[in-house]
């Protein structure tokens, strides 16, 4: 039986009204997962997996898929509003989402992201229709090796998020490597600088540490500068839409976003940081324009955005082929095939293809309800911005803290945030660029841990990373990386 | 916004009301189960099987679940013992990997600081390598690990979990110190499973419901598993009939806060007793192709002892001699630590010779707003999150225009409650009462 009738068979399942419905209460519940910050799609699909016990494997897979794709949509929503990212992976949407929203474009940007997660979602969703267990296989020839060339490809991003100074760059980059060391060393079990506190041992969350900098720091720096300068007036514009220039300046990268997502998110290193990451220093080097990177570059959403669905898609792959969950929402859904008598794995495809195909179906229906449901909801979002700013900022302290309690009911965590946002105000203060902190912060560990687990298996041989062809190449591109934009900056000078 | 999510809540909730239909009069009201552990991993699958168990047996009314992550559930043990001490109506799932994590991460609470209530799973581990590797047996296996323990690298679970402590068993019975077996520690089942399938590295272990569907697909190939005799339906040799005496488990149990008393200990013990029994969980067994292995009272304490110390004991010979290897992290943190150093003093060095503008004394809101943060944090628990959040949006809101607190004072209330009802009574989060425990 071919793909292409596998698929028919499970749209012709996917599109009865139940299975609908299942789809569009999973997609609407997930944007609003989404849009809160510290409650994920990980937590939603636990807390309902007692609920929907009894409903058929196809209706709640359904429904958790849309849990799933819903909330990478819902997340961006905050990030461009309120500078408060919902997921990690809507981080780099904040940079230029949260700038375009203060110049009062906050529809068109809300609207590219919507139409750039469609896209890419639609695309990958295609990948992984024709080519899962293909791709699968590949990601398997990653070892540690790969994946520390990887985050040194990583790192290369960096500079394009360095700002002005690069010794303030350079801080905020060592700045979120010291935080990364905090906690177990995962090689050795022993705790590092975490002081006798075990909340510490864990490591400092990634999504305290960007809502204390970013949305906490923000209130923080306002407050500071209030009465010292007038306030910058945010208005709305009147066109909601995206102008032609936006469609102009957004299609390209929907579709590299989609092309760096997807296969990052195949691969069994979890996060949408990197893809998002990558997909942000791209669009810049790419852009004509780079020097608008930061003020409100619509480039700067539409990448991301798409990277991350794109990404979100990806880990659908190794679980389903494999069995092998790659995030924490990833390790849920597992827990729910259990829960249902299934092993997703290499027999899934075999056992259960009716599931496996409905399910797949019901990822391109949720897709488009979630187009359509965003779509008109864009401009409505963006009165947000209108709302008086002392009930913002107080309403987005309330909503920050009740995200960083909620994580791990730990009311360290809220004093983290809090300390991250006096860390956030300052850095502000001094024209220190936040982002190479978060990145330090995700890379650091991962590059370490990486470097030392291939170093581990080679018996202390170095030589494994230049002898591994891939893991060569990975480093190969990441030196062209660093090195091409140097001389061309020559060249035009 | 709100209103969808309320649509979409509204109709779960009716949907659930559906499904669970009447059931009879519960035992217990209410019996919250603490799973230290994310979403997804086998402490919270066994809370959350024994949330629909108890429910669905009728023997308890409600049993939230709530996740306290971290450090092989030692965050969480140590802030059950905190936090809960007396407390009847609460329940840690704890295990094999606490007792590994106790000793790895150095925690200053144990299992002697609870009370053990009950073993209720179990689950045995496997050894299998990829199938494209040279080894055909275990002995082919152990053969090339006795002449040389460094080229096998072992891939598991954390470090110190059930997988390495298996690691060090396995060396201990052929003569090799445990501190030489190169054990390459992944973070969680995705990880380690994917590095095993690539052949990244030479042997893995990991539980058997996680190896099943690749043994069964081919894939990998198991060499031993760690029960007493061969299982039904499982066609791999045990490592006792393969020479080696070794007989290993990854159990999972259940412990009650300390300090209870006798007969609220007692009636915990006969609720979980009810649930083993019940059809409910015998399902949920058989779903999650879990062993029972319930055992309770003298019995269980007995051999919660005696793992304890074979823990203690290989995990002590794995730390043997491992400073200073060539793994270590030695210089990574001392690099870092030097760059922040030198990149701030250099920042520091360009503020001085050219202070940029914005300076001067803090004024009026932001030391409002930095009060409020305080405020907030010593509220929070003491007089629940709804009186502190409201206090912090009301002054944070007052620190940017003092001119409606009226306006202020309503909002702050109703996003406050609104907040709370939503995450706490609707989704189920933990989030503290406080002060208004009895109205909201």
């Amino acid at each position: 039986v071919s793909t292409i009738e596998l698929l028919r068979d499970g749209f012709a399942s996917a599109l009865t009204w139940g299975h609908l419905l299942w789809a569009l209460a999973g997609v609407t519940l997930g944007t609003a997962v989404g849009v809160l910050p510290g409650i994920g799609p990980a937590l939603t699909v636990a807390l309902l997996l007692p609920i929907t016990f009894t409903l058929d494997a196809t209706s709640a897979f359904i429904m958790f898929g849309g849990i799933y794709y819903g909330a990478m949509y819902g997340g961006s929503t905050t990030s461009i509003l309120l500078n408060t990212p919902g997921e990690t992976g809507a981080i780099a949407t904040a940079i230029d989402g949260h700038a375009m929203a203060r110049q009062g474009r906050g529809a068109p940007a809300l609207t590219t992201a919507a139409i750039g997660s469609f896209v890419a979602g639609t695309l990958a969703t295609v990948a992984l229709t024709f080519f899962a267990p293909l791709l699968a296989s590949v990601a398997l020839r990653f070892g540690p090796a790969e994946y520390f060339a990887l985050s040194v490809l990583s790192f290369t991003t960096v500079s394009a998020l360095i700002g002005g100074s690069l010794v303030r760059g350079l801080f905020s980059l060592f700045l979120g490597l010291a935080l990364g060391l905090v906690g177990i060393d995962q090689l050795t079990g022993d705790a590092r600088f975490a002081f006798g506190i075990p909340q510490l041992l864990d490591g400092i969350d990634l999504l305290i540490l960007v809502i204390g900098l970013f949305a906490v720091g923000e209130t923080f720096y306002q407050a500071w500068r209030h009465g010292r300068d007038a306030p910058e007036p945010i208005g709305l514009q009147a066109f909601t839409g995206m102008s032609r220039e936006d469609w102009r300046r957004s299609w390209r990268p929907w579709l590299r976003g989609a092309a760096i997502g997807f296969p990052l998110g195949v691969l069994p290193v979890g996060g949408s940081v990197i893809p998002t990451f990558l997909s942000y220093s791209v669009e810049k080097r790419l852009s004509r324009r780079p020097e608008e990177f930061g003020h409100g570059a619509i480039e700067g959403v539409a990448g991301p955005e798409a990277a991350n669905n794109a990404a979100a898609a990806g880990v659908l792959v190794p679980l389903l082929t494999l069995g092998l969950p790659s995030s924490a929402t990833a390790a849920v859904l597992l827990a729910a095939f259990e829960q249902y008598g299934l092993q997703p794995g290499p027999l899934l495809f075999a056992s259960r293809p009716d599931l496996v195909w409905t399910l797949i179906a019901s990822l391109y229906i949720g897709n488009v309800m979630l187009l359509v449901l965003n779509l008109p909801l864009a401009p409505v979002w963006a009165r947000v911005m209108l709302v008086p700013r002392p009930l913002l900022f107080g309403g987005i302290l309330v909503l920050a803290s009740l995200g960083a309690y909620s994580l791990n009911s730990s009311l360290l965590d809220v004093g983290l945030l809090f300390a991250a946002g006096v860390v956030g105000c300052a850095m502000r203060a001094r024209d220190v660029p936040l982002v190479p902190a978060v990145l330090g912060l995700v890379l650091g560990p991962l590059a370490e841990l990486q470097f030392r687990r291939a170093l581990a298996i080679s018996e202390g041989d170095p030589s494994v990373f230049v002898t591994r062809p891939l893991c060569a190449a990975l480093l190969a591109i990441s030196a062209v990386a660093l090195i091409l934009p140097a001389v061309f900056k020559d060249r035009r000078a | 916004m709100t209103r969808t999510v309320h649509a979409a809540l509204v109709w779960a909730t009716v949907c659930f009301a559906w499904v669970s239909g009447a059931v009879a009069q519960p035992v217990v009201n209410e019996l919250r189960i603490i799973a230290p552990a994310a979403p997804g991993g086998g402490w919270d699958q066994t809370a959350r099987a024994m949330q629909q168990a108890l429910q669905r047996a009728g023997l308890v009314r409600i049993a939230p679940v709530e996740n306290v992550p971290g450090a092989a559930g030692t965050i969480g043990l140590a802030r059950f013992i905190g936090a809960e001490a007396g407390r009847r109506d609460v329940v840690l799932v704890s295990g094999l990997i606490m007792l590994g994590g106790i000793v790895t991460h150095r925690a200053p609470v144990t299992l002697h600081d609870v009370t053990p209530l009950a073993r209720l799973t179990g689950e045995y581990e496997v050894i299998a390598v990829p199938a494209a590797s040279p080894f055909r047996t275990l002995r082919d296996l152990l053969d090339a690990f006795v002449a040389r323990p460094e080229s096998i690298s072992w891939g598991g679970g954390s470090a110190g979990g059930s997988d390495q402590i298996l690691a060090g068993l396995v060396a201990d019975a052929v003569g090799v110190p445990p501190s030489r077996v190169n054990y390459i520690a992944f973070s969680g089942g995705g990880e380690s499973m994917a590095a095993i399938l690539g052949g990244q590295v030479s042997v893995g272990i990991n539980g058997l419901a996680e190896f099943a569907p690749q043994i069964e697909a081919g894939a990998l190939r198991a060499l031993a598993i760690s029960s007493g005799a061969r299982l039904p339906g499982v066609d791999v040799p045990t490592l006792r009939e393969q020479g080696l005496a070794i007989e290993f488990e990854n159990w999972r149990s259940l412990a009650a806060p300390p300090g209870l008393a006798a007969p609220d200990r007692a009636r915990l013990e006969t609720l979980i007793a009810a649930m083993v029994a019940s059809p409910p969980w015998r399902e949920t067994l058989a779903r999650y192709r879990w062993l029972d292995r319930y055992l309770a009272g003298d019995a269980f304490t007995r051999f919660s002892a005696a793992e304890e110390s074979r823990v203690r004991n290989v995990l002590q010979k794995f730390a043997e001699g491992q400073r200073g290897s060539r793994t270590g992290p030695e210089p990574y943190p001392w690099l870092v630590i030097a760059g922040l150093l030198v990149t701030g003093a250099l920042l520091v060095r360009q503020e001085v010779a050219s202070p940029g503008g914005g300076a001067g004394a803090p004024r009026g809101p932001i030391l409002l707003l930095a009060a409020a943060a305080v405020l907030h944090l010593l509220l929070v628990e003491r007089a629940g999150f709804v009186v502190a959040a409201a206090v912090l949006f009301w002054l944070a809101a007052r620190a940017f225009d003092p001119r409606h607190p009226l306006r202020d004072g309503l909002f702050a209330a109703g996003i406050s409650v609104s907040a709370y009802v939503l995450f706490a009574r609707v989704l189920h989060l933990s989030l503290p009462a406080g002060l208004l425990a009895g109205w909201l």
